[in-house]
């Protein structure tokens, strides 16, 4: 029970560290690491959460090759040391604000909603759904999904390639005249 | 007031996931790279599935409808990202910088 509790409240301040981290990291490796690191924590929620294909699929994903990408596109452009800037501190504050507001009427909503209409809401859509999907029978659908999001960003690369050797030029052709 | 914190019900998951939404919206607003605001969305679509995955876990008995749909959020998310990098490469190419306040200066 005391080991549940203290694995629980561990991950929620470790994952909310984390995301701190991406915010406010001073360098933009170290935002890239949080990052991961938060990728990582939020996927030990899932399982605390008995959720073991979620877990897989987002460290698969997410945390192998989301991760891996950003740290390649990070040196490909040659930014992994480069320092981050936040907004002025007007928009700071500014932004602040607006996030308590919003947060309050969150807290609004969820203390007097979430006994009456929103949790009921949710029980009931579960007692009456009689048809429970399959999570196996939809993982190879699923798979084909993975291959079109690859195929789909490597069209749109070469797309993207494509449109800009064709401005290049006219560009060139404008300066010329 | 302890049985509140010693219990662990929706309601925890309910306010990890608002405050991590809250987290990226605030990083959305404040950053001034491009890069870390695509990071602020990602973190923002992570608990969506922390707010879907735990409304399985505690009201749904089965779980697959949850996983189902926390999965297909997953994958929506890591496209999203991964076309928004593309694009933000191709800015980088096209402006050597990928500071949104300083693209806009040399734009206007």
């Amino acid at each position: 029970m005391v080991t549940n509790l203290i694995y629980f409240y561990f991950l929620f301040f470790a994952t909310i560290c984390c995301a701190l981290g991406v915010i406010f990291a001073p360098v933009m490796y170290l935002s890239a690491l949080a990052l991961f690191l938060f990728i990582c924590f939020s996927g030990f929620i899932y399982l605390y959460l008995n959720s073991v294909y979620l877990f897989v699929f987002q460290f698969i994903l997410c945390g192998v090759f989301l991760s891996s990408y950003i740290f390649l596109l990070i040196k490909k452009i040659g930014k992994i040391n480069q320092q981050l800037r936040l907004a002025p501190v007007s928009k700071i504050i500014v932004s602040s604000v607006f996030l308590a507001l919003f947060g309050l009427l969150f807290v609004l909503y969820f203390t007097q909603e979430i006994d009456n209409s929103l949790y009921s809401f949710f029980n009931t859509v579960a007692e009456k759904s009689f048809v429970s999907v399959n999570f196996k029978h939809y993982l190879y659908p699923l798979s084909l999904v993975g291959v079109f999001v690859l195929v789909s960003a490597s069209v749109l690369r070469v797309f993207l390639d494509t449109s800009q050797n064709v401005q290049q030029p006219k560009e060139s052709g404008e300066s010329k005249l | 007031m302890i049985n509140m914190f010693v219990n662990i019900g929706l309601a925890h998951f309910l306010v990890l996931s608002l405050i991590l939404y809250l987290t990226g919206l605030f990083g959305v607003l404040i950053s001034r790279n491009m890069l870390r605001t695509v990071m602020s969305l990602f973190i923002m679509s992570v608990s969506a599935v922390i707010n879907f995955a735990a409304f399985g876990y505690y009201c749904d008995k089965s779980m697959e409808n949850a996983n189902m749909i926390s999965v297909f959020i997953l994958i929506l998310t890591v496209i999203q990202t991964i076309i928004a990098l593309v694009i933000l490469y191709k800015i980088y190419q096209a402006n050597e910088n990928l500071d949104a306040e300083k693209i806009k200066d040399k734009e206007s």
